[in-house]
């Protein structure tokens, strides 16, 4: 392999997108646009959701009681509705429970929060017997059809909770750790701030590289069969792995430009951390990149015309979309739609980007995924290049 | 020098053997039917190197046998013309002849290597049918990318694409991208690129296909020069006219040579005064 012939294909491929704009447009702008509408869309916390709020719970009047005296009496369901977030939820007072739920089974609001009449009474009892059965229990009658509403719901009702908890903690001097209603939540990694738009950041950087390197590859390969430049170099003195190691290389510096500039907008426009190693997680969008440019250049074969690699496109993006754990953990697909997901590049390179950004690990950790991606390259690229040999 | 030729009788198809020597032409009569021809002898020169040897090349898609036990020389500096109808086995004698396809049978020689073989197409140009450019790149990229692939220096380069723009009259149009060039000029572009790196063999498939008159009359000022400076040129074409000016040209039909010689040994062999008529009574079929 020589490199004065390798490089003339990575000039040549390069020059070219900066002659063909809309080209250099569509790799540039196609990621970016995809991260701002996400972004936007989701990225942000959920706001405004409609939420039916019935408070039954009695109270506890001023007075002594037994075990536990409470001088101003106790509220609890007025104390956790105040403490509810109304920017998050757009709260409804309502006085029927069962009229709540009806709303919510209707579609017309996402949740019914219900304290019950003996909800501060409850609270009461269980503190002065903590071996009884008793709780306090706060009904949430959920619509589950949105997890991230779902989610953003439930963690509102048990902020509010702990919030009402840490203050009477204080006013009734008991320790936290014997409050029976206290919500604790650890964060293993992203500290409670991880939103959306950071889960998806480095989705969408692995899933623009696929996207943009396969769509690219097969056009550019249909066109080099169709236009008879194809011909011309298997006559010349260049090898089948110059013209792929070529190619190769003017992707990944294609790859490079386009995987900055997804950074640097879910940086700026989203505040989105990277906590790992950034160099890391370039690497492993170049080599995600090179096993699809391998895939694009087999995929080239089977099309004649720009037509027929366009009907490639669905082919690879719903299972990529659907099943690769872009949008949703692979543990939410259906158990039997899971097996698929091994076998789609994409989900050991979003795995691996996720785990650096979001979690830090290093090469030791992701190298599972990382040699999934190598082997992957290594396969198609190698496939690719037999097939530009075969003659005949 | 003495040679023998074997001749089919144009009428009756007998194969005869006439002795002669160089620069004779010899009337034969045919034993068998008494049809009249003559047999020429060409007179001998310098162009007596074999460049490209074909050895009962054979090269079958399935059951359709494309190539069929070709035999057939090219000389050092010949213009040589594959001639026949589409679909009679050039484009596909050429293909083997530049390492795209693989021969079924038998053997196919350029300069003393058996094709395909890699280094070979160092000294070997070829201009495929399809303009076969990047659209979407300039003249001068096009042209530095094929400098690329056949390992020129960037000295060699510059000297060599500021002849060769010259050559095919496309100095202006040097930082143009080739999508907005005319369809003669990306043939004579494409060409360009087949010349570049100064091959000792070239392969032209069909290169006046679709080019006005006029230009082809330029091409052939430069297959001709490139002759005349030992390059050996192999075209293929089934224009009648053109297949005149070269210095010999081998007639195919189904992937057999009928006859071989220059323009002139056809038409007198035959006794006909064009080339067409002459491919006709060799046993062609009407080409255009």
């Amino acid at each position: 392999m020589r490199l004065q012939r390798t490089l003339a294909f990575s000039k040549r491929t390069l020059l070219q997108f900066r002659h063909d704009r809309r080209t250099l447009a569509f790799v540039l702008v196609m990621p970016l646009l995809m991260i701002l509408i996400f972004g936007y869309t989701f990225g942000g916390d959920v706001k405004g959701v409609n939420v039916q709020l019935v408070n039954n719970d009695f109270g506890i009047q001023p007075g002594g009681t037994p075990g536990i005296s409470f001088s101003q009496g106790i509220f609890l369901g007025d104390n956790i509705s105040k403490h509810l977030d109304t920017e998050t939820l757009d709260i409804h007072v309502s006085a029927n429970a069962s009229e709540a739920r009806q709303l919510v089974h209707d579609g017309k609001a996402w949740a019914a929060v219900i304290f019950p009449a003996n909800f501060s009474e409850n609270f009461q009892w269980s503190l002065a017997y903590p071996e009884s059965s008793i709780r306090p229990t706060v009904e949430v009658y959920l619509d589950g059809s949105n997890p991230t509403i779902a989610g953003a719901v439930l963690k509102a009702v048990s902020q509010a909770i702990q919030d009402t908890m840490n203050a009477l903690a204080v006013t009734l001097n008991i320790s936290q750790a014997h409050s029976p209603l206290a919500v604790s939540t650890v964060y293993a990694y992203g500290g409670g701030e991880t939103r959306f738009i950071d889960y998806f950041a480095p989705g969408v950087i692995s899933f623009a590289i696929m996207m943009v390197t396969t769509m690219i590859t097969i056009i550019l390969f249909v066109n080099e069969r169709r236009n008879g430049t194809l011909q011309r170099l298997l006559a010349s003195p260049a090898t089948e792995a110059e013209i792929v190691v070529g190619y190769s290389l003017a992707f990944a510096v294609i790859g490079l430009l386009q995987s900055i500039v997804v950074l640097v907008a879910a940086m700026v426009l989203f505040n989105v951390s990277i906590v790992g190693n950034i160099f890391l997680a370039l690497l492993v969008v170049m080599l995600l990149g090179f096993g699809h440019q391998g895939l694009g250049i087999l995929l080239s074969a089977g099309a004649k015309n720009e037509l027929q690699a366009v009907q490639f496109i669905p082919l690879i993006l719903f299972p990529s979309i659907l099943l690769a754990g872009l949008f949703w953990p692979i543990e939410s697909i259906p158990s039997y739609l899971q097996p698929i997901s091994y076998v789609i590049p994409l989900r050991y390179g979003i795995d691996a980007e996720r785990s650096v950004m979001l979690r830090g690990w290093g090469l030791g950790e992701i190298w599972i995924d990382v040699a999934v991606l190598i082997a992957f390259a290594a396969l198609t690229l190698t496939g690719s290049a037999l097939l530009l040999k075969r003659k005949s | 020098m003495m040679a023998e030729k074997r001749v089919q009788c144009p009428q009756c198809k007998n194969i005869q053997a006439i002795p002669g020597a160089s620069g004779e032409v010899i009337v034969v009569t045919c034993p068998v039917c008494g049809f009249q021809g003559k047999v020429v002898f060409p007179p001998l020169d310098q162009k007596t190197i074999p460049v490209i040897q074909l050895k009962q090349l054979t090269k079958a898609y399935g059951r359709f046998t494309a190539v069929d036990h070709l035999n057939l020389t090219v000389y050092k500096g010949e213009t040589y013309g594959l001639l026949g109808p589409n679909g009679s086995g050039k484009t596909t004698t050429i293909k083997v002849l530049c390492g795209l396809l693989s021969p079924t049978a038998g053997q196919a020689m350029i300069l003393g290597q058996r094709v395909p073989c890699k280094t070979l197409m160092q000294k070997i140009g070829y201009m495929p049918q399809e303009t076969a450019l990047y659209l979407d790149n300039t003249v001068h990229e096009n042209l530095a990318f094929f400098a690329g692939i056949y390992s020129m220096t960037h000295d060699q380069f510059l000297s060599q694409e500021q002849t060769m723009l010259r050559f095919v009259d496309l100095e202006r149009w040097r930082d143009a991208l080739v999508s907005t060039l005319s369809g003669g000029m990306r043939h004579r572009l494409s060409l360009a690129c087949a010349l570049l790196h100064e091959p000792d063999v070239v392969f032209l498939d069909e290169p006046t296909v679709g080019v006005d008159p006029e230009l082809r009359a330029t091409f052939w000022g430069f297959f001709h020069a490139l002759s005349a400076k030992g390059c050996t040129v192999v075209i293929t074409t089934h224009y009648m006219d053109e297949a005149d000016r070269c210095g010999r040209v081998g007639l195919l039909r189904n992937g057999r040579l009928i006859a071989e010689g220059s323009p002139q040994d056809l038409k007198l062999q035959t006794g006909t005064t064009s080339l067409e008529d002459a491919f006709m009574r060799l046993g062609g079929r009407k080409m255009v």
